[in-house]
């Protein structure tokens, strides 16, 4: 279990962290979220001591995180960090040893990771040799070589394609179903909806929400779906009593209804304007709990 | 026969436990696969990251094209510097010496000693007449031509300052054949013209010992190789450290190793790549200076080689933490050559000033200085020691003195590097670790 217990770190005159405090249980994807400067790179730097803190205290299982306790750790940094001269190979059997991995465990690991991705002829080339793509996973192993207990993932998604996502987002989730404590922060809300099992959200370096992914979806208010043949701009929905136009994609209004609104109501206003091809209740997104929570 | 089957019973011994040892870990590497791994606990200093950070840095430095071809291009340089002097030495230049009349065997003989220690070969050819000796002398057939006891004709006059083989050994017999004559005038016995022409010098006795012989030839060789190595390697670690905090490297190595460790491991490794490649160095020249005869090297003793050694390991020992430093407050190759020049001043300085007094009969006073400045007196006592003018207390209190600025410095190295090599964005600049 990881526990972040106050933590406040100011860089002058701003705030990166104030007080945050929250828990993380082990066996579970948790997404971190919040705007750009929100001090989610900041907590997770926190979790390996390569930022100070001002006050507060990281706990891993109920002891604060100590050198041998972050060897057992997996991260994958923002911005990316591979010796871009180094043989892929090398480079991995390096880091897994350094994670204390013995050097045949650390060989045999790379070969099986790197198997597994798809790189394993790629084993002698350079780091700076693969594509975006491939520098991605060629990363996200160096942070899974040593099965760590806890892995800190600072947007593992960012540019990768479809795919990649599918790929990295069955990893992580294999990870944690086999125990492991796996953070993570990404932007692509609502393609990570499906990954997680918790999210916590904060701005200003403050908690503004947190719990399980369903929990959230399926709180506030109702999300209704409608589509009218030939019609695109919704403007139908403006005219019904306490509805809210959330967004309107190809023909796709989305609604968010207040909680004395009835949906027979809102079908009939949706007949009047045309034939109903679509009229399905909804969850939150996260992308909507997101922007709902930063209101 | 017993022998010979008791070696093979041991060899087949030796080859089956090592298939068992072998089979033993690769099942047990297989078992553990990508998700269960057994850690190795690994506590020691140098026994742990400390030594995976160095053999990582001597590997990929050594495996580098930079390490490899550097090296063949100081090899290169000092087989020529050994090689070319004996070849030109192998080559000694023929004098073809006209010879008007006669000359008895024991002059030949002397002349042929004389030109020998002019570097060249006498050839004794006979000119009949003084217009053969012309036409010979026009034709390049003789180079000069001795005319009995009288004199020595050439084909144009030497000036003061040809330093020409032709025109030494024209001059040493000149002047031999002139003492000759003299010694003949003055009706001495061949006994006592003898013991004339074998007089020398008194020999001039000190009462104490001087250094005024010089600098040895292997101190001054050190000195150019210490500050070849020490500007090249920090260099290395400058730009090393740079490129690690540039390429965010440092955030996932940080995450496992304490900076210390990380800077340690990484000085360490690149301290012996360089103390690798002198010794190589070191063992070539002397290894070809043997095989080929060559005298560059004559008289080295084995001070001048551990003394220059010595100072090689404590000269980069001193600067690599101050580079190193550097080197986590840089984050762009513009960074980090505004940074090199002024790091590299004490150096130059200290080269600077050796190479010259090493050019002087004796120390100056300055060089003495130098000698016991930490920065400055890998050159200065490396030089000192050529010259033979330093006792074993005087070096082992500049060694000391190296050694507690050393630990100063890396110590407050360690801390600039801690708080420097994660600090992103503008240049880390010395002010701002004021008060933190």
């Amino acid at each position: 279990m990881l526990e972040f217990d106050g933590l406040t770190r100011r860089f002058g005159a701003v705030v990166a962290l104030d007080n945050l405090s929250f828990v993380v249980e082990a066996g579970q994807v948790f997404d971190f979220l919040g705007p750009n400067g929100a001090g989610k790179t900041t907590a997770m730097r926190a979790v390996f001591a390569l930022i100070g803190i001002d006050s507060g205290v990281v706990r891993w299982n109920g002891v604060p995180v100590t050198s041998d306790a972050r060897r057992k750790f997996g991260y994958m940094p923002e911005e990316r960090g591979l010796y871009p001269g180094m043989r892929i190979g090398d480079q991995l059997i390096y880091i897994g040893r350094l994670h204390g991995m013995s050097t045949i465990d650390a060989h045999h690991a790379t070969e099986a990771w790197l198997t597994r991705l798809g790189l394993a002829d790629r084993a002698r080339d350079k780091v700076e040799s693969l594509s975006h793509g491939n520098q991605q996973r060629v990363q996200l192993t160096a942070a899974l070589l040593h099965s760590p207990e806890l892995l800190i993932l600072d947007e593992p998604l960012a540019g990768l394609d479809p795919t990649g996502i599918d790929e990295i987002g069955a990893i992580l989730v294999e990870q944690a179903r086999a125990g492991c404590c796996v953070v993570f922060s990404s932007h692509q809300l609502d393609q990570v909806e499906d990954l997680c099992d918790s999210v916590i959200i904060i701005d200003h370096g403050r908690l503004v929400v947190t719990g399980r992914v369903d929990d959230l979806a399926n709180s506030g208010a109702r999300r209704l779906v409608v589509r009218i043949e030939g019609d695109r701009t919704g403007d139908w929905a403006h005219g019904v009593s306490n509805v809210t136009v959330s967004e309107v994609t190809g023909g796709e209004v989305r609604l968010i209804l207040g909680e004395d609104v009835d949906t027979d109501d809102v079908l009939e206003a949706a007949r009047r304007a045309g034939r109903v091809t679509e009229f399905v209740m909804q969850r939150r997104r996260m992308s909507e709990v997101f922007r709902e929570a930063l209101q | 026969m017993k022998s010979v089957k008791f070696i093979a019973i041991i060899v087949l011994i030796i080859i089956v436990a090592s298939l068992r040892v072998w089979r033993r870990r690769r099942r047990r590497a297989q078992a553990s696969g990508p998700v269960h791994v057994a850690r190795v606990p690994r506590r020691g200093f140098v026994t742990g990251d400390v030594a995976l950070v160095m053999s990582r840095e001597l590997r990929e430095r050594i495996r580098g094209r930079f390490y490899l071809f550097g090296t063949a291009i100081i090899l290169l340089v000092v087989a020529a510097a050994i090689v070319i002097p004996v070849i030109h030495r192998s080559k000694a230049q023929s004098e073809n010496i006209g010879v008007v009349g006669t000359l008895p065997p024991a002059t030949r003989s002397w002349m042929v000693t004389l030109a020998h220690d002019e570097g060249a070969t006498a050839r004794f050819v006979t000119v009949s007449t003084l217009a053969q000796v012309k036409t010979s002398l026009a034709d390049g057939h003789i180079d000069f031509a001795v005319v009995g006891d009288r004199e020595l004709v050439v084909n144009t006059l030497f000036s003061s300052s040809d330093v020409s083989t032709t025109a030494s050994v024209v001059q040493a017999i000149a002047t031999r054949l002139g003492d000759e004559r003299a010694l003949a005038a003055a009706h001495l016995s061949s006994q006592q013209a003898a013991v004339l022409a074998r007089a020398g010098p008194l020999p001039i006795v000190a009462l104490h010992h001087g250094a005024t012989k010089g600098v040895n030839a292997t101190s001054l060789i050190g000195v150019i190789l210490i500050f070849i190595m020490l500007s090249q390697y920090n260099t290395w670690l400058l730009i090393g450290v740079m490129e690690e905090k540039s390429s965010r490297v440092i955030e996932v190595l940080l995450a496992a190793v304490r900076p210390v460790k990380l800077l340690s491991g990484k000085v360490l490794g690149i301290g012996l790549a360089a103390l690798l490649q002198a010794s190589v160095v070191v063992a070539f020249a002397l290894i070809l200076s043997k095989a080929v005869g060559s005298d560059v090297l004559h008289g080295t003793g084995p001070l001048e080689i551990i003394a220059t050694l010595v100072w090689l390991v404590l000269g980069y020992s001193l600067y690599c933490w101050i580079y190193a430093a550097a080197g986590s407050m840089a984050e762009r190759q513009d960074q980090v050559q505004s940074l090199a020049l002024p790091l590299s001043l004490p150096l130059i300085a200290g080269y600077i000033v050796s190479l010259t007094s090493a050019s002087a009969a004796s120390p100056s006073l300055l060089l003495k200085i130098f000698a016991y400045i930490p920065f400055t007196a890998p050159f200065a006592m490396t030089v000192l020691v050529g010259f033979g003018a330093v006792a074993w207390w005087q070096f082992a209190t500049s060694v000391a003195i190296t050694l507690v600025t050393t630990y100063a410095v890396a110590r407050l190295a360690t801390g600039i590097y801690r708080r420097a090599i994660l600090r992103t964005g503008s240049r880390v600049r010395l002010r701002d670790f004021r008060g933190s």
